[in-house]
């Protein structure tokens, strides 16, 4: 294994008497695609959360390239090249396909004010390559006909697909991706997930949720096992699914 | 008076407005947030600019600082009001913009009080006729709504425009990409408060004359009525609107005085108005004019695309 990139060290994280997150640590290795299964209501979307900053952790640390991440805003974690695509979408639906993609380019010249203004020849040369960089992700995603369509004309898989698409247009170094392959279909599912494996292979570094297990067993190269807020399994794909425990928490059968 | 007078007015007033009308556009339309103390921002500018004017600063610098206090205002407004949720934005600013119209009320050495105060003529001349002097004003007030115009529209098409909107949609979402929703929506407030100083400030000079009777919180809901009608997020529609509604209000208070109904002629035009704005809501809800684009040269990327496909 690489050396880690994300380190989650004792997060624990109560909603009111819930204990939700109950001290928690793990490491995401650089370069590789990590995966987090477990049952519904086990935890995993909090722990993104806090690792995003959405939450704030009630206990523990989150580290990002040996970086201290735990009280960033979400904002700033994104600057440093940490990104979330949401469970549930939360696209800008008014908005065009299009524009939802341009608003996840880090380090946009033109989303300053005074630069809006002042640099116009320049976030206009950026606005292109950007452009072009949107629709080769949508094509593949096949939303590059819906471009200039807004985003409230998506059916369900197709929000799913921009919210990850969008997620991609910010060129992180590692993604959180919360269940990716829910709510479309499975071959697409499939796609997504191919995709995925060649973006890794030019040095992103995924860290996935996904409770279509067998697609996670193939692709990850390291699953964690949630159950009630704490990690039960880890290992190798292969390790796993020869885990009794692993069956056990997931499927409630011995 | 003298008809031509009565139009040169209008357009006066048309123009005046629609400067009011684009900053709360982009307040609203663009960055989703309710200002309901428009009225606050105009009447800093107006009264800026009629206590600078008395001490004789020339008028287009009374003009630039009454729009540079009342952005700095917003500005204050935003760092406590924009941290709240989204409904306390809305009665924090009524609820400012009535208290600063009753401390200038009521304080008699700021600004003259109830009895308002007035400043000398900015733009006059030897010999000049009134007709003149309102084709001067007109003039000034019309440069400053182009220059206002060509702001609002560079922003609004840009990258930053188009994250005020997303900010407007999901403002959770637009944090999550990188996008720190404070320091956008302080800009935007502070922008929009900016313009509407500047509006306030070209009131008092046309006016020569202000008192705090002008800045009732009507005046805040007469542009609400201008953004919703024109349709919000849209420019055009905000001078649209402006134009639409100052001629309704004038065209009511002519008609009332050749009506003869039984209720009080100034609540007629009360009641019009609220019949336009039903009538708006039911079968326009959007406006008139539709959200306009993000124009890039992102767009011309597109149309290659789908050339090629
Ligand atoms: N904002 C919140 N306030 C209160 N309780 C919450 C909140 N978010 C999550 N929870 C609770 O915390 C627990 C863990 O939820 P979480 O969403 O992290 O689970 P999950 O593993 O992502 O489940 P799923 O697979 O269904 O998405 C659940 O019991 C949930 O009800
Ligand atoms: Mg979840």
């Amino acid at each position: 294994m690489e050396e880690a990139l994300l380190r989650i060290r004792e997060i624990r994280k109560n909603f009111g008497g819930l204990r939700a997150v109950d001290g928690v640590s793990l490491d995401v290795a650089a370069g590789s695609t990590t995966g987090l299964v477990g049952p519904n209501g086990s935890g995993k979307t909090t722990l993104f959360n806090i690792v995003f900053g959405i939450h704030k952790a009630d206990k523990g640390s989150v580290y990002f390239n040996d970086e201290s991440i735990s009280h960033l805003a979400p904002h700033e974690v994104y600057a440093r090249g940490l990104v979330n695509a949401f469970q549930l979408p939360r696209l800008f639906y008014r908005l065009t396909v299009l524009d939802n993609m341009l608003l996840a380019a880090r380090g946009h010249k033109g989303d300053s004010f005074v630069n809006s203004l002042a640099l116009r020849q320049e976030w206009q040369e950026q606005e292109m390559k950007l452009a072009d960089k949107a629709m080769e992700l949508l094509e593949l995603l096949e939303l590059d006909h819906l471009s200039l369509h807004p985003a409230a004309e998506l059916s369900g898989g197709q929000r799913k697909l921009l919210e990850i698409g969008r997620a991609l247009v910010s060129e992180p170094t590692l993604l959180l991706l919360d269940e990716p392959a829910a709510g479309i279909n499975p071959n697409l599912g499939r796609r997504i997930f191919e995709k995925i494996e060649t973006f890794r292979q030019k040095g992103l570094s995924f860290f996935i949720i996904e409770h279509r297990v067998e697609i996670l067993l193939e692709f990850a190269h390291w699953i964690y096992v949630m159950d009630k807020g704490k990690i039960a399994v880890e290992g190798k794909p292969e390790e796993i699914v020869n885990n009794p425990t692993f069956y056990q928490v997931y499927f409630g059968e011995a | 008076m003298d008809p031509l007078i009565y139009i040169l007015d209008i357009i006066v007033f048309v123009g005046i407005f629609a400067i009011v009308a684009l900053s709360l556009n982009l307040e609203y339309g663009f960055a989703g947030l309710g200002n309901f103390g428009k009225v606050a921002f105009f009447l800093t500018g107006a009264y800026t600019y009629a206590l600078l004017s008395q001490i004789g600063l020339p008028f287009f610098l009374c003009l630039i600082i009454a729009a540079l206090i009342s952005a700095s205002i917003g500005f204050l407004i935003s760092l406590s009001a924009l941290r709240l949720r989204e409904d306390y934005l809305a009665i924090v600013t009524l609820t400012f913009g009535e208290i600063l119209r009753l401390v200038v009320k009521a304080e008699h050495w700021i600004a003259g009080g109830v009895w308002g105060i007035t400043m000398p003529s900015a733009i006059s001349w030897a010999g000049a006729s009134p007709r003149m002097m309102a084709a001067a004003n007109i003039g000034l007030v019309y440069f400053c709504l182009i220059l206002g115009f060509i702001l609002v529209q560079l922003v609004s098409n840009s990258p930053y425009g188009r994250v005020l909107r997303a900010i407007r949609e999901d403002e959770t979402a637009a944090e999550a990409l990188g996008k720190d929703r404070f320091k956008y929506k302080a800009q935007a407030f502070m922008l929009g408060s900016g313009l509407a100083g500047l509006g306030g400030g070209l009131f008092a000079q046309y006016l020569r004359f202000i008192d705090p009777y002008m800045f009732l919180p009507t005046v805040t809901f007469s542009v609400w009525i201008m953004v919703i009608i024109g349709g919000p997020a849209n420019n055009w529609g905000a001078l649209l609107g402006a134009t639409l509604v100052e001629l309704f209000s004038r065209g009511t208070r002519i008609l009332k005085d050749y009506l003869l109904v039984p209720i009080d002629p100034n609540n007629l035009q009360y009641i019009l108005f609220g019949l336009l704005i039903v009538f708006i809501l039911l079968y326009r809800p959007q406006g008139l004019l539709k959200e306009s684009q993000v124009k890039t040269k992102a767009l011309e990327v597109i149309s290659r695309w789908k050339k090629h496909s």
